[in-house]
């Protein structure tokens, strides 16, 4: 009784910090999307409209197309996120000469904000003066442009994304591996398993959690992601590359549509809890069912 | 006159002209008095302007007055996001709030902005000697409110100017080859077709010399509202196009079905011929906003374009950040024929007039203190170098000052180009839902930069875009 009454000391400055900071506002937008709210339309004043803003987002071809390119961008760019770490996981449990210094640089983006990444990308990659384009005409004839190449564009994000967050699913991964038992890779050397059977068979069903673990926390935030693109295309050209993090950003800051903006917010919470709730079945039952 | 004479008039003039700046010091520190625990927080753009206000005029402020001042200087959007969302919430975080005079019809349409005509009036002990809203050019009519009060102080205003090499354009080689190819001689447009010649010619030359040189400038961003801007406050006016193509006073009709002009045949013409300029600029212009085409003016990348004024100075004056110094010249923009009888006939105008004011946010909780600065920096006293540090003119008499006067050597005239023929510019229409339509059909006009509209079937869109956003918002009935 002593000790939880402690406890729930010590946790109430989480939790009141957590209940204003997250859960009232998280409430409130909740209450906004059931509004029509435009401070600078005819009526300024926020009106009741029910389901409406959730019935129009369905019909909503510029949300669709967002949705759309934020689904492939979180697949190309986790996916390749994940293997690349893994295999840099696996690089950094070998010594070699300047290790170190490798796995520092390695990790150097991670300490970068996303605006500066952004910025810096956008320095690299602006037609005619960046120092991508310039060298990939210079070596190979390729002309790139990124203000008027969708899949260009698209594929860049997808770089920079991996190249600024790949190291953040290697460490993650060099410490589940690193706690891995060495008996059953001894007994399955023993027995005659090959690297892809031990792979298969050990390496993976015993990193499973911190795969998940790793592919959540990346999912949420690729689907979230606002500030390196904003910075690097503006959600352009067109609208390549308007994730639903900047559609949302659009909708409510210069177009002040909090009402909708609101809505949108709502619906890819909630599609990220799907997503995520699915991947956790999708990649834990099955250890489970082997358990069972 | 005798030297004893001369030594009396002299000891006169100090004498009233050190008087005079003791009466002007006495106000400040007397006004200032009861708001000494008070600290002054703005918000505003990172321009050089407003960073001019930040690392000079706060800071002379603050020793005169005692009242400590924050400026802070960030991008445009961050800016506005900022300055809306207090203003919104009503927190008061921000006593002064730079107002683009573009969103001010949206911040009066909210009541966001205290009357600074009112409040000097209330308040006769905070109103300076040396402040007058008469000091300041018609520019400040943009701030005015329907009582015709002022709601902002005006902090810069320049036009989006017509920026040609001279050295480009008076070398003897590239003139005769001009001559030779055009049957003309290489002087600054004055007609689109002149323009569209002379950038073809000059992309051309660049190419065939090994040069990185094109003809033309295009502000012309693939995600960014400056493409938006281009078009309708830049390019558009020159074809005749004014307002955006939206008629407020026919139910705010955008589609010439309804009576609009935002998809005439004008806005089409206009459309590609911005379009036909875009391809032959260079090619970062696909990615550029207002920053990247000063840069690549700067640069030396172009021979001629549309620049906004506030990067003229540094422009023509900066070696450090420019290649093309003492090599700018300024005209007006070329037009289609007939603009130029319309526009001094009273309709219409050439270009965008922008530039912005400091205003106070009605829930500022230091209003008082916050006037205090505005009419500092509304002096005219700190004008001259003001417009020397950055090219922008708010108040009459700065014209005349020697200082800005070599100035306007320097930038081939831009000054005497705002003073003289200012009248032909124009500010963003008194829409109070400018970022709204703005946003709305951006989306569109990205697609025709990327050629998956055509301008035609695009601008179609986008007048439907923009009378759809309209109705929603509740002004279109």
């Amino acid at each position: 009784m002593q000790s939880n009454k402690l406890g729930w000391i010590l946790l109430a400055p989480t939790l009141v910090i957590l209940f204003f900071f997250g859960v009232l506002p998280f409430l409130y937008v909740v209450f906004v999307s059931f509004h029509q709210w435009n401070p600078f339309a005819a009526s300024p004043e926020m009106i009741f409209n029910g389901a409406e803003n959730f019935r129009r987002i369905v019909f909503d071809d510029a949300f669709l197309n967002s949705l759309g390119v934020t689904a492939a961008f979180v697949v190309f760019a986790v996916f390749s996120e994940l293997i690349i770490g893994y295999l840099l996981a696996q690089a950094f449990m070998k010594e070699f000469p300047g290790k170190s210094l490798f796995r520092t640089i390695h990790t150097l983006p991670l300490i970068m904000a996303p605006i500066i990444v952004g910025s810096v990308w956008k320095l690299m990659t602006t037609p005619s003066i960046g120092i991508i384009p310039h060298y990939l005409d210079e070596w190979f004839g390729i002309t790139m442009n990124i203000g008027t190449s969708a899949p260009v564009a698209f594929m860049t994000i997808v770089i920079m994304d991996i190249w600024h967050w790949t190291p953040l699913v290697t460490l993650t991964l060099i410490a589940a591996l690193v706690s891995l038992p060495r008996d059953p890779f001894e007994q399955a050397q023993i027995d005659g398993a090959n690297k892809a059977q031990t792979f298969w068979h050990i390496t993976l069903p015993m990193i499973t959690p911190a795969v998940v673990a790793t592919v959540f926390i990346r999912l949420m935030d690729a689907m979230r992601t606002v500030d390196e693109v904003w910075m690097l295309t503006g959600g352009g050209p067109g609208s390549s590359t308007r994730f639903l993090g900047v559609h949302i950003f659009k909708e409510v800051f210069p177009k002040t549509n909090y009402g909708y903006g609101s809505t949108i917010s709502v619906i890819v919470l909630y599609l990220t809890i799907v997503v995520c709730w699915l991947l956790y079945v999708s990649m834990l039952a099955p250890r489970k069912n082997r358990k069972g | 006159m005798n030297f004893v004479l001369k030594v009396g008039v002299s000891a006169l003039a100090m004498a009233v002209a050190s008087s005079a700046a003791y009466a002007d010091d006495s106000f400040w520190k007397e006004a200032a008095k009861p708001y000494q625990d008070v600290t002054l927080r703005g918000v505003t753009e990172s321009t050089p302007p407003s960073n001019y206000i930040r690392e000079v005029l706060a800071p002379e402020f603050e020793e005169l007055t005692g009242i400590r001042v924050d400026i802070e200087t960030t991008s445009w959007d961050q800016m506005y996001d900022k300055a809306i969302k207090d203003m919104e919430a009503g927190t008061g975080i921000y006593d002064m709030i730079y107002i683009e005079q573009d969103i001010v019809y949206s911040y009066l349409s909210r009541d966001f902005l205290t009357d600074t005509t009112k409040l000097l009036a209330d308040n006769p002990s905070l109103k300076a000697p040396t402040y007058s809203e008469n000091n300041f050019t018609t520019f400040a009519n943009y701030f005015r409110g329907e009582n015709d009060h002022l709601y902002g102080i005006p902090m810069e205003a320049f036009i989006k100017i017509y920026l040609y090499r001279t050295d480009l354009f008076n070398d003897p080689d590239i003139k005769a080859a001009f001559k030779d190819q055009t049957g003309r001689d290489l002087v600054p447009a004055t007609t689109h077709a002149e323009y569209a010649e002379i950038a073809q010619f000059f992309t051309t030359w660049g190419k065939d010399h090994d040069m990185d040189l094109w003809g033309t400038t295009a502000q012309a961003h693939t995600g960014h509202p400056a493409s938006w801007y281009e078009f309708f406050e830049s390019i558009a006016p020159t074809f005749g196009i004014y307002n955006w193509g939206i008629d407020a006073n026919n139910n705010y009709a955008a589609s010439v079905a309804n009576g609009g002009a935002m998809n005439s045949a004008e806005a089409k013409e206009a459309m590609k011929w911005w379009l036909s300029m875009r391809d032959i600029a260079p090619p970062e212009s696909n990615a550029s906003t207002w920053t990247e085409v000063g840069t690549t003016f700067g640069a030396g990348r172009a021979a001629q374009g549309l620049v906004y004024g506030e990067n003229a100075g540094w422009i023509a004056a900066d070696e450090t950040k420019s290649l093309v110094v003492g090599n700018v010249g300024v005209a007006l923009p070329p037009l289609q024929d007939g603009i130029l009888d319309e526009v001094e006939g009273g309709t219409g105008y050439i270009g965008y007039y922008d530039g912005g004011a400091f205003g106070i946010p009605a829930t500022s909780k230091s209003q008082e203190a916050a006037m205090l600065f505005l009419q500092y920096i509304g002096q005219d006293q700190v004008q001259p170098d003001w417009a020397v540090a950055a090219p922008r003119v708010t108040n009459k008499t700065t014209y005349d000052d020697p200082k800005v006067q070599a100035m306007n050597d320097e930038l081939g005239g831009y000054y005497d180009l705002l003073r003289d023929k200012g009248y032909l510019f124009a500010g963003a229409p008194a829409y109070p839902f400018h970022a709204q339509v703005r946003e709305a059909t951006a989306p569109i006009l990205y697609e025709i930069l990327t050629g998956d509209l055509g301008p035609e079937e695009g601008l179609d869109q986008m007048a439907a875009k923009a009378e759809s956003e309209l109705t929603d918002l509740g002004y279109r009935k």
